[in-house]
């Protein structure tokens, strides 16, 4: 029987070894390699010594940050109302949040393009508002799911119990509340943050030529420079293990683990 | 378990012989495979409507019933009693094309741009026609018999490491680089010059292309007109070695001044586009965009089906002449002559004026081809934009791309005024527009490295110094 479950993973460990493992030494490989195939580091130094790539990696931080932010700012409070179930029957609130995943991602955003058109009359005008527009329209439900989902397996004793020990509204949501759903929100936030670096299609699909870290591996890829555009996403690779790392320490940290 | 993956194993390893022993059965014997790579919607691939029936004056009417591919393979075997079977398939990019042919895809006969070609002449990969391909008594000949003087004179000029391109390419479309403007907004005078693209008045309203060879040249184009005393490059050299000189500059110096106007430029362009730049000129969300002819003639079709009336400018300083030509690969051909004389045959069925007239119909590009003796393509050209009976007319001066430097005034065309600055000027230029132009080579490594750098450090954003 055990021998019989294992051969169930057998397929997964296929796809993770093709699709994954093999592309990451690629990678790899290309990263640290230059055009005659010697070992070299000089990718990376061509990349950190240039201002305007260093430029671009920091402002693809800064939109990851907004991006993230917003997202937050706008999915605790719908996650909120939603596990407490202000609306009647809230499976069809929750429908609301989840139905744009299921139309494909470059449908919702050619007809945001013409929204977003018809309010600003021309787009190129605001590349940095609709950047942000975008990254959020299409990101919105995998923050709004992870908080959801913490909120509602919270244990509302708890809030109860701080509210009857004489706490205010405020600090219960502070101190208790954030708390208890920060899993939530750690995995909500991995999973805005890091896409948003890279996502350059929704840029190209809003047309306003913002390069972000995402467009620059693309750039690189399409001039046939495999060695940096390895390189770029060797290094955002590094970035992800990086801050995985430290959401599954905070994560841990507050007693629960993460999915 | 086991016994069962090992049958598994056995069934497939017994399945795949015979799998791969029906594919190649089509192709066995006695019928020869051609393998052709063309650019995507680079050809006339038939099906039309029974509306689109082109009839010329005194000529058999013209119609894309099928593919041309396979009405090649059928006049073949009819001309030559051999059967041919096409593989034909397409790519997006010259790159995506070299990139193709690098991972080990064997072709027989592409279609590369000018530089493209000289690139893979320099590196022994082309196989030159045959003595018998420029035999004009061959009735066959179609490419010989019918291109038109202007561009044999080009490719006659063109050399790579001491070799004419003539006996490595055989012309397929080719055209100018402009721009498509909106004329109640933008005057002649206005897009007469490259700098437009640059103008702050015009912020965010005008797109540029995302191609790094194509933006170079306008960079370039604008930085040569700036250095130039009386403004305009093509006027102040003497000669077209001089000015193709000029704008095939690549050294450091040159490269870091084009990326101050190019990364300007950047931030004044409504977007960096590959194909979208049609559709926005058309719903009016651009008012000029940089383009290639070709695409400039389909982008003014489609804004005439919604009436809108657009216009194209071939700047006053200098502009790029490009070609698309047919070249043989020795990899492929494996000194086949059965293949050889097939594929040249394939690119002298593609010139036949007919057949001219069909894809010049079905992609809006123009043609190499002028139809020597044969005048159906002016023809057409007169059915296309010529001006109507009783109506004002234009003269328009084609001699020198239908009959050369002797036939001067032969062929004049009473063309619609209005084409002046449109289709008709974007698919035909005239010979003064052709006189500023050169043809942009192919950059060495170092140039290649320095210029891709430079591409990316345009697009990247800038937050460290202000512009």
């Amino acid at each position: 029987m055990k021998l019989e479950r294992r051969y169930l993973a057998i397929p997964y460990v296929i796809f993770l070894v093709v699709f994954v493992v093999l592309p990451l030494i690629v990678v790899t490989y290309y990263a640290f390699t230059n055009g005659e195939g010697q070992p070299t580091i000089s990718n990376f130094v061509t990349f950190f010594t240039n201002a305007r790539t260093i430029g671009t990696f920091l402002y693809s931080l800064f939109v990851a940050v907004v991006t993230t932010l917003v997202c937050l700012l706008l999915a605790y409070p719908a996650a909120y109302i939603l596990a407490k179930g202000y609306f009647a029957g809230k499976g069809g609130m929750l429908l609301l949040v989840v139905m744009p995943m299921w139309i494909n991602f470059t449908l919702r955003l050619t007809a945001l393009k013409e929204l977003l058109d018809m309010i600003e009359g021309n787009l190129a005008m605001y590349p940095f508002l609709n950047t942000i527009i975008g990254q959020t329209y299409d990101f919105l439900p995998f923050m709004i799911l992870p908080i959801y989902n913490s909120l509602t397996r919270m244990d509302h004793s708890l809030l109860e119990a701080a509210e009857d020990l004489g706490a205010g509204k405020a600090s219960v949501l502070i101190k208790v509340m954030l708390p208890l759903s920060m899993p939530g929100i750690i995995s909500g936030v991995t999973m805005v943050f890091l896409p948003s670096m890279t996502n350059y299609v929704v840029l190209d699909m809003l047309y306003n030529s913002t390069f972000i870290m995402g467009s620059l591996i693309g750039s690189y890829f399409s001039s046939y420079d495999w060695h940096n555009g390895s390189m770029v996403a060797a290094t955002l690779l590094l970035l992800i293990v990086l801050i995985t790392y430290i959401a599954e320490g905070g994560s841990s940290a507050s007693g629960e683990r993460r999915g | 378990m086991k016994r069962k993956i090992k049958a598994l194993i056995c069934a497939l390893a017994l399945i795949l012989p015979v799998v791969s022993l029906t594919a190649c059965k089509g192709a066995s014997d006695n019928t020869l495979v051609l393998r052709v790579a063309n650019c995507e919607e680079y050809i006339d691939l038939g099906d039309w409507d029974e509306d689109e029936v082109i009839s010329l004056p005194d000529e058999e009417d013209i119609f894309g019933e099928d593919s041309m591919i396979s009405d090649f393979e059928e006049w073949y075997e009819d001309t030559y009693g051999i059967k041919v079977k096409v593989e034909y398939s397409t790519y997006g990019t010259n790159e995506e094309l070299y990139n193709q042919m690098s991972l080990g895809n064997t072709f027989d006969l592409v279609c590369p741009s000018e530089y493209m070609i000289m690139k893979l002449m320099e590196e022994g990969r082309l196989e030159p026609y045959s003595q018998d391909f420029f035999d004009e008594s061959d009735e066959n000949n179609y490419y010989i018999k019918g291109v038109s003087p202007y561009i044999r004179d080009v490719f006659d000029s063109l050399e790579e490491g001491g070799e004419s391109v003539r006996d490595y390419a055989a012309g397929y479309m080719w055209g100018t680089m402009g721009i498509v403007y909106e004329p109640t907004e933008l005057s002649e005078e206005d897009v007469s010059h490259w700098s437009i693209l640059l103008d702050k008045d015009h912020a965010r309203r005008i797109t540029m292309k995302d191609a790094v060879r194509d933006s170079y040249f306008v960079g370039l184009s604008i930085l040569r007109a700036r250095q130039s005393a009386t403004g305009s490059p093509a006027s102040d050299v003497k000669s077209e070695k001089e000015l193709s000189d000029l704008l095939n500059d690549t050294s450091q110096e040159t490269v870091d001044q084009v990326e101050e106007i190019l990364s300007d430029m950047r931030l004044n362009a409504y977007s960096l586009e590959t194909d979208s730049g049609k559709a926005d000129m058309v719903s009016g969300k651009v008012i000029a965009n940089m383009q290639w002819s070709g695409d400039a003639v389909y982008t003014m079709d489609q804004a005439d089906e919604d009436d809108v009336r657009l216009c194209y400018s071939v700047p006053e300083e200098c502009s790029n002449l490009w070609f698309d030509g047919w070249s043989m690969l020795k990899k492929g051909l494996s000194e086949d002559s059965g293949k050889k004389h097939a594929a040249q045959a394939f690119v002298n069925f593609i010139s036949r004026p007919d057949n001219v007239i069909r894809n010049m119909y079905y992609i809006g590009y123009t043609s190499a081809i002028s139809g020597g003796d044969d005048q159906r393509i002016f023809k057409y050209l007169e059915d296309c934009y010529g001006a109507e009976d009783g109506d004002e007319s234009a003269e328009y001066d084609l001699s020198y791309f239908f009959g050369g430097d002797d036939a001067a005034g032969e062929y004049v065309l009473d063309a619609d005024p209005d084409q002046l600055t449109r289709q008709l000027y974007a698919a035909y230029p005239t010979r003064e527009v052709l006189s500023r132009c050169s043809v942009m080579k192919p950059f060495d490594p170092d140039a290649n490295r320095r210029i891709s750098q430079m591409w990316i450090n345009v697009r990247c954003v800038d937050i460290f110094t202000k512009h």
